[in-house]
């Protein structure tokens, strides 16, 4: 074939390639064109904007907050209200050299206002590409975010609070909005101002070229009478910059301390309270003011401000106490709710009181047995748990909502291990029934009550602990004197790494104590201390051992950490007006709960703030 | 299809492309390639508009008018006092800023008629108040300041005026993420995805030399006030306005300043309080 023969087949060829695809590429279109746009991917967002990378903080607000830490008595520009200031102006930064509190980690709020270096990135399905999550690791506490993008709910009430809490995030617009529930309660300024565990965060992210702002509004029914508006600013970085980890490990940072020592100051009586307004040479009342120093107008209310209105501030208002704003946990639906807490045991909730199911080869092993008005409900629950029946139950007190559900629970159950043994040849049906566990004293009170027969315990220990090598899981029953009753004990399945604290913990009330049944203020410290001489935290002060509450959600050693030191605080505040004489009417007017009664108080029900000041006020009396 | 086509690419080394595409006359593809991207852009955003854009008022991403009131809730100190001569915290200032926030007079900027050097472009957001945004037309947005009683005017067109007062010279845009293939064709993309949403970007110049903060933090007549307007709507009703700035003063500052204001969204004109310039 010629030169130009060769060239004009290849032209027809080219030419006909292009025909060709042309109408491929139109039809493409076409077709495209009239079914566009497909539809949209159900409830899986795609970013609007990309966050991933390098950000290190813009510290260019709030300086000294952000760095050296503010003052005692700064708490301007925060909408707390009197629990979340006396709470602050009670707070002696010397808690910190407590073993328990050396590596508390950063709440989300707080964990973005840190100063270290933070990373964002994506995870996606690896076969559809969809967002499924963004993280966020902050190198100061090493705090790890999770935000998740796939439209999973929230957890119930009854699940475990972390510092980073449980994120669920969406684009609106140009933003990220990310909502959080579920955190622990720590700060929300560094000199103590409080935030609690019943705050939910909602943020806002947007980009804006390298600059990265998350504006974050934090409610907290507990300590805030509005939101708070914060807002944090980051510029990219472009490589790593290599410095990601924070380690803490705790240590005995003053020997000799007894373990009931909780620094704090004495409501009304924080000597530093005045150090903030004398440094900057402005009025008391700036740092305390509540939601009134946010707005525009208290430049203008300052210059009438007087030390002695701001001074009324320092110590509880007189009046009637406020109630807790928490969210209640028991899910009153009628239902038994299971949560898992690790491969084989499980919390669960909705008969009025915590139940635990440990499972296995050996049968399920029960700790309490709750209030009975759903026992039905629960063995069926522990049925679908395991097809063996329950071979032991542990009440760890005498209380109601430890043994309600005590008859059913053990007639639904069998201990084998009695079956057959010289037992049966004493005592006509040994072993038709599960056995019921627990220290002597609930044993003595539940006769005392003329409770059924069949809701006692058969299988009773003193003072000594009480151990169980069941379904391969060390169980230690331990029994702390005098904390609730006199009868009370925890129980820690030592493989699992789950402590079971019956009514010395809870999440919901303050301490129910039962000075008539052998309860005492000392006690329930000591039994709370006990706890914390079991735990071991995963990471940051958190995880770890978990503990189960007689009520409220499941909780590691920080719930119990604040709880023992509401406990020791409250303690050392009546017990210096005993000292000082004062009698129970004025030991409660004086409101010794006030910075902790909007978490946990009440002024109607079984036991009221007033029926625990009493009680704490009779134990303090007895044992002086 | 052929796969992805980068026209840059392509129109250096066309030959790239040719033993894929069967393609040896560079009219022709590039005839082709215009005409199969306008189809493209057609199925992706529908037809092209028929008229000019649309003007800035109506292309707005996100309704920024009404009233709204400032929430002090960091630097509550230094915006709500007036704090002592040379405190600085947070203001990355070089050591002529230093010397500049050292020298303030506030008696002498009174007397000399500079009392509102504190309320400038680069530190007004600052002041604790109230903002009422409104269009002054299609194409401007005027923001009116309680607090020393001033305006600044931000112009999606040419701007009027030649600056050298306080508020300076302010031009606007609308910054939108994403404009480029947000929505999907040829596997690129989302379809169906995010709406867009958006902010207003303002960028501030010719501006008299002013204050950071009331104290005498200084900014020069040179600096560059770049702000970012966005609006979120919290889940208890109410409506924030975030204004992220960032000022770069190459006199007095040895890195940007960013600073993120809020506000909250009203209802009315409740609490509007036009006051005077003053000093502390």
């Amino acid at each position: 074939m010629r030169k130009n023969e060769t060239t004009k087949a290849i032209s027809m060829k080219t030419n006909l390639h292009i025909v060709l695809f042309s109408a491929a590429l139109f039809t493409q279109i076409a077709l495209f064109a009239q079914t566009a746009p497909p539809p949209a991917a159900p409830a899986r967002p795609s970013p609007a904007i990309d966050l991933s990378g390098y950000w290190s903080p813009a510290v260019n607000e709030d300086g000294l907050e952000r760095g050296a830490g503010s003052e005692i008595g700064d708490y301007a520009g925060f909408a707390i209200n009197e629990a979340g200031r006396l709470w602050a102006l009670s707070y002696d930064p010397s808690r910190l050299t407590l073993k328990h509190h050396q590596c508390d980690g950063y709440v989300a709020p707080y964990q973005m206002r840190a100063v270290g270096n933070f990373r964002f990135w994506e995870d996606r399905d690896p076969h559809t590409m969809q967002l499924v999550a963004i993280h966020i690791w902050a190198q100061t506490t090493e705090g790890f975010r999770t935000i998740w993008m796939d439209g999973r709910p929230h957890p119930p009430a009854w699940a475990p609070h972390t510092y980073q809490g449980f994120s669920t995030g969406r684009f609106v617009g140009n933003a990220l909005v990310v909502n959080t529930t579920h955190l622990k309660q720590a700060w929300l300024r560094r000199n103590g101002l409080p935030e609690s565990d019943q705050a939910s965060m909602v943020e806002f992210i947007v980009r804006h070229g390298d600059h990265l702002v998350d504006t974050t509004v934090v409610t907290d029914p507990v300590f805030l009478t509005e939101a708070e508006v914060r807002s944090d600013d980051f510029f990219r970085q472009p490589s790593d910059h290599g410095a990601w980890l924070y380690a803490c490990d705790d240590g005995e940072e003053i020997i000799g301390r007894a373990p009931d020592v909780v620094p704090n100051y004495p409501l009304g009586a924080q000597p530093f309270a005045k150090e903030y307004s004398k440094k900057y040479k402005i009025p008391l009342l700036s740092g305390i003011a509540g939601a009134q120093s946010i707005y525009p107008e208290f430049t203008a209310r300052l210059k009438t401000a007087t030390d002695a209105e701001a001074e009324a501030l320092l110590r509880p208002a007189p009046g009637p106490s406020p109630v807790s704003q928490a969210v209640d946990p028991e899910p009153h639906d009628g239902e038994i709710h299971v949560w898992p807490i690790s491969p084989h045991v499980y919390m669960l909730v909705g008969d009025g009181g915590n139940i635990v199911v440990e499972t296995g080869d050996d049968g399920p092993f029960v700790v309490d047995s709750g209030s009975g008005q759903l026992a039905d409900k629960v063995i069926e629950a522990i049925r679908k748990l395991s097809d063996q029946p329950i071979q032991f139950i542990v009440n760890t007190s005498f209380l109601p909502d430890r043994t309600g559900g005590n008859p059913k629970l053990r007639a639904s159950g069998l201990d084998p291990s009695l079956v057959g043994s010289f037992f049966s040849m004493q005592f006509r049906g040994a072993g038709l029934g599960a056995t019921i566990i627990a220290q002597q004293n609930v044993e003595t009170r539940m006769v005392e009550e003329k409770l059924p027969a069949p809701s006692w315990p058969m299988d009773t220990f003193l003072n000594d602990r009480r151990r169980k090598y069941h379904n391969g899981n060390a169980i230690e029953i331990y029994h702390e004197a005098n904390a609730i009753t006199d009868g009370d004990s925890i129980v820690h399945f030592r493989q699992a790494d789950v402590i079971v604290a019956g009514d010395i913990f809870n999440t919901t009330h303050f301490p129910f104590i039962d000075i008539k049944d052998g309860g005492s203020v000392q006690g329930e410290i000591n039994a709370l201390n006990e706890i914390l001489n079991r735990t071991v935290y995963q990471h940051e002060g958190q995880g770890g051992t978990m503990i189960v509450p007689g009520h409220g959600y499941l909780a590691d050693e920080h719930e119990v950490v604040e709880y023992r030191d509401m406990m020791v605080i409250i303690r050392d505040r009546v017990r210096a007006m005993i000292k000082n004489g004062a009698t129970l009417d004025q030991v409660k007017a004086a409101r010794v709960t006030a910075d902790y009664d909007t978490r946990y108080g009440a002024n109607s029900g079984p036991w009221t703030t007033e029926m625990f000041v009493t009680a704490v006020y009779n134990s303090l009396k007895q044992a002086k | 299809m052929a796969g992805i086509i980068n026209p840059a690419i392509f129109q250096k080394h066309p030959e790239e492309y040719s033993s894929k595409m069967f393609i040896r006359s560079r009219p022709t593809f590039l005839l082709l390639w215009n005409v199969a991207a306008a189809a493209i852009a057609s199925a992706q955003f529908g037809p092209p508009p028929s008229g000019p854009p649309p003007l800035p008022r109506a292309a707005a991403p996100v309704d920024l008018t009404g009233y709204w009131v400032s929430l002090v809730t960091e630097d509550w100190r230094s915006r709500m006092t007036a704090p002592p001569k040379g405190d600085a915290e947070s203001v990355p200032l070089n050591p002529e800023g230093r010397k500049a926030a050292l020298a303030w007079d506030p008696a002498k900027d009174q007397s000399s008629g500079q009392q509102c050097r504190g309320y400038g472009a680069g530190g007004i957001v600052r002041r604790p108040g109230r903002i009422h945004i409104t269009w002054q037309d299609d194409n401007t947005l005027k923001a009116e300041f309680d607090a020393g009683t001033q305006t600044r005017t931000f112009y999606f067109g040419s701007p009027q005026g030649k600056g050298a007062d306080w508020q300076g010279i302010s031009v606007a845009s609308w910054d939108v993420p994403g404009t480029i293939m947000t929505r999907g064709s040829f596997g690129l993309g989302n379809p169906g995805g995010p709406e867009r949403g958006g902010a207003l970007k303002v960028v501030t110049t010719k501006m008299k030399a002013g204050y950071l903060r009331r104290n005498g933090i200084p900014y020069s007549e040179n600096a560059v006030v770049t702000e970012y307007y966005d609006r979120f709507d919290i889940p208890n009703g109410d409506s924030l306005l975030l204004v992220t700035t960032e000022v770069n003063d190459p006199m007095y500052l040895t890195a940007p300043f960013w600073t993120s204001t809020h506000f909250k969204k009203q209802n009315d004109a409740a609490g509007w309080n036009p006051t005077a310039c003053s000093t502390p």
